[in-house]
């Protein structure tokens, strides 16, 4: 009887204090691995993304940068941290390919999806040039000369699997040029080392307003209120959508009490007119997916991913 | 218009607290440079989150007296430790350690000083008056241009083997090596790495280069101890600093000093290339051009300024490209960007029409921050020197900490760490072996450039004859075929001129 009753609370107890743990979470600093290195678009955002959320619990976030193998060495550090919410991470589109071009054995599913935080539109960029200026006379030109057309991306990456997505809608056929990131890309196009390019509004813009690259479509659902001149490609007749989303993560196990206190937390966070701002000026769109949205999220793009991955390979 | 805009951009880099937070920030430039194993892009990246509270000229002036703060501060462990404190500072040890353990520490610090304010005073100016027309050029240049770049800049391993050509060039081709561990630079497939996690992610550069140099410097200061007369102190005791009459030593040395400044200008702009080039290649030239190169590595005062203008003056060019086109010119410029960008401000080709004050306070910011580089350098000097009388038992393992915690702090990787330690064996048992290392680090630095751009020009035209029917490719090209023309001349000379006094046969 009495063993009973001890049994009885000690699980009042635990009840108790289970959901008194993720109220008293955050109670020291939360660690955010950024498994790329300084000064590129995830590690921007993410130390804006930290600084919000150390304003809304005001606990420090420090940023851990942990580059390499394409962001897989830091989120398999980060798979062997303890899943008690003091460490979080951020995965984007990045991590699917590299996960079925089998540089890495992880996948989404290896992580609790929190929230995505940031989604950047991804957009086809023209370099400025005599055969073509918009996307029918890409596709013409293309498809009478196939193979001539130099595409810049990032071998392996989000940008080729976007790419992908266009030579299979046009029916043509690009010649692949390997950059490491937008930057490098952006300033081959503007240097007319090659003639199409993926990029997004932070880096090619400005090259767009003084004429020397043209935006050719953007893989959103509607016109972004940044280019509202810019064409979608779903208006031109090809259904993409191409954006690099980036979320943060929890390892798999965490409680559920502190995966909804972190999304509650990130809300808030992502909602101060402060962060906002910052994170538009950094190129991203108004966005907020918590947690089951984000997984949502997460499951569809796998199917859209698998359809193209074979391009990937060649 | 133009003086407007000027005017504005000087009256908000001279506001007290600017210059305050200027000031500081160029200390810790200075000092973390100094640390082996931190270098100034850490100290840049500390920096990022306190600017985001600043106002935008705020903030990048504070990190631009960071910037070129530590392309000086690594001068100050490669004089006096003959440690690189920075990767930009590895020709510096040759001359400038030999003449601090000469018994001239002071001329050395000295001398390093002065070249590294002239040089970024020089960059400044070319950036004033030709960013526009220089960056048009550096974004023009294609994959065929960089390869032959690199091709040139591999010739200078012979400037830099020391005493016998066959172990420069192995040690080179090692560094070339080394450089293919981990995921390939074009589609991140893994070589080389047998699947051990320690692999996987490559050798990073500073890794490799802490390793190399620090490391093993620091096994020779413990296997001299207790030999001859300085085995308490690592230099002598003389501190002699006279920073009049070496100011006036480095201007008797205009041509030195602008040839070098121009190189660091140039390699600075091309994104991609950084002061670690610059430095090596500026030094080559020195010595090359230099009427008795065999001084060289001695503690030739000439080869103390070439190294040291020529990285210094990296920090003005990598702002070519930024300034007139939006293009980072290095990674500390894709932070200074990011810091702009996140206050609202476009960084791209109009910037400087968009927000001319911006533009220009950044031209009086690097101006500023170089006299502030200046001042804290001269004053401090004394202090700097003071390292020279701390006993070895105490420096050493310091040293040894602060190189481990840079190499960790880098990626926070705790492989690293073990990379460190077994490349840090390797260096120590080549340099035992009387192999030099420079040629190895700049295979490490180059390997990956080449590759890349070689792979990413046949992609773009699987037709090799490119190369040699674009005139910048094709004149690089020719220069790395003069180059190493000239090489093996004086190589023949000098045996020549030993021949007769030694029988002896090195085989080499």
């Amino acid at each position: 009887m009495f063993r009973k009753i001890a049994v009885a609370a000690g699980l009042l107890a635990a009840a108790i204090t289970g959901p008194a743990q993720a109220q008293d979470y955050p109670e020291k600093p939360i660690e955010f691995i950024v498994p790329w290195g300084p000064g590129g678009g995830s590690d921007t955002l993410m130390r804006i993304v930290a600084m919000g959320l150390s304003e809304v619990t005001g606990q420090a976030v420090p940023i851990v940068n942990m580059p390499g193998v394409g962001g897989t060495v830091g989120l398999a550090e980060f798979t062997k941290r303890p899943a008690d919410g003091y460490t979080i991470s951020q995965i984007h589109e990045g991590l699917y390919t590299a996960n079925k071009l089998g540089i890495t054995e992880l996948s989404y599913k290896n992580f609790i999806p929190v929230a995505l935080v940031t989604s950047s539109p991804q957009y086809l960029v023209l370099s400025k040039n005599d055969n073509f200026s918009n996307l029918e006379e890409l596709k013409a030109y293309a498809a009478a000369n196939p193979g001539a057309v130099r595409a810049g991306v990032t071998l392996g990456g989000v940008p080729h699997l976007h790419m992908a997505m266009i030579e299979e809608a046009l029916g043509v056929q690009f010649s692949y040029v390997g950059f490491r990131d937008t930057g490098e890309r952006i300033r081959a196009a503007v240097g007319g080392n090659v003639d199409i390019v993926i990029g997004d509004v932070a880096s090619a813009s400005e090259f767009v307003k003084n004429g020397d690259l043209i935006f050719a479509g953007v893989g959103t659902e509607e016109r972004t209120s940044e280019e509202p001149d810019v064409p979608t490609m779903a208006e031109q007749g090809y259904d993409l959508s191409m954006a690099v989303t980036r979320g943060v993560v929890l390892p798999a196990g965490t409680p559920d009490e502190i995966v909804e206190a972190l999304d509650a937390a990130l809300e808030k966070a992502m909602s101060l007119p402060d962060i906002r701002a910052k994170m538009t000026n950094a190129g991203s769109a108004d966005i907020y997916l918590g947690h089951e949205a984000y997984k949502a999220y997460l499951d569809k793009l796998d199917g859209e991913v698998d359809k193209v991955v074979g391009k990937l390979q060649g | 218009m133009m003086l407007d805009a000027f005017l504005a951009g000087a009256h908000q880099v001279f506001a007290f607290d600017t210059l305050i937070y200027m000031l500081i920030g160029s200390v810790a430039g200075i000092v973390a440079a100094a640390i082996p194993g931190f270098t100034v892009t850490m100290a840049i990246i500390l920096t990022l989150p306190l600017t985001f509270t600043m106002g935008p000229l705020q903030g990048v002036s504070v990190m631009l007296s960071v910037y070129v703060g530590g392309y000086t501060g690594g001068l100050i462990s490669a004089a006096l430790l003959g440690i690189p404190g920075t990767p930009s500072s590895v020709a510096t040890t040759f001359d400038a350690y030999p003449m601090a353990r000469g018994g001239e520490p002071g001329r050395a610090l000295s001398l390093g000083v002065w070249s590294s304010f002239f040089g970024t005073v020089i960059s400044t100016i070319v950036l004033i008056i030709a960013a526009p027309p220089l960056a048009m050029i550096a974004v023009k240049l294609g994959p065929w241009e960089y390869f032959s770049l690199i091709v040139f800049a591999l010739t200078i391993v012979a400037s830099l083997v020391g005493n016998s050509l066959m172990r420069g060039l192995i040690a080179g081709v090692i560094g070339l090596g080394l450089a293919t561990i981990g995921p390939d630079p074009m589609m991140g497939q893994p070589r080389l790495t047998f699947e051990s996690s320690v692999l996987m992610p490559g050798l990073p550069f500073l890794v490799v280069l802490i390793g190399i140099f620090a490391i093993s410097q620091l096994m020779g200061e413990l296997e001299d101890h207790g030999k001859g007369p300085s085995s308490d102190a690592l230099i002598p005791d003389v501190i002699e600093f006279k920073t009049w009459a070496v100011m006036r030593e480095v201007l008797m040395h205009p041509v030195n000093l602008v040839r070098s400044s121009l190189i660091g200008v140039f390699i600075g702009a091309l994104p991609g290339a950084g002061g670690s080039i610059a430095n090596l290649l500026a030094y080559d030239q020195a010595k090359r051009s230099s009427i008795n190169p065999d001084e060289f590595g001695k503690g030739n005062p000439d080869g103390v300024i070439a190294s040291e203008a020529g990285n210094s003056a990296t920090a003005g060019g990598g702002l070519i490209p930024m300034i007139a086109l939006g293009i980072p010119g290095s990674a500390v410029d894709a932070i200074l960007m990011a810091a702009l960008m996140v206050h609202g401000i476009s960084v791209g080709p109009r910037l400087i029409m968009d927000n001319a004050d911006l533009a220009y306070g950044m031209f009086v910011a690097m101006v500023v921050a170089s006299l502030m580089m200046l001042v804290v350098c001269v004053l401090s000097m004394r202090l700097f020197l003071r390292v020279t009388d701390i006993p070895k038992q105490f420096i050493v393992p310091t040293v040894m900490i602060c190189c481990v915690i840079g190499a960790f702090a880098l990626n926070n990787r705790v492989t690293d760490l073990y990379l460190l330690g077994a490349i840090g064996l390797v260096g120590y048992g080549l340099k035992s072996l009387d192999y030099p290392l420079a040629p190895l680090v700049l295979g490490v630095i180059l390997g990956p450039i080449a590759e890349t751009n070689l792979r990413r020009a046949l992609m773009s035209d699987a037709d090799w004859t490119v190369f040699f029917t674009r005139p910048i490719s094709a004149v690089l090209l020719a220069a790395a075929l003069l180059s190493v023309i000239f090489s093996i001349r004086s190589v023949l000379k000098m045996r020549k001129k030993d021949r007769p006094a030694t029988d002896e046969q090195n085989g080499d």
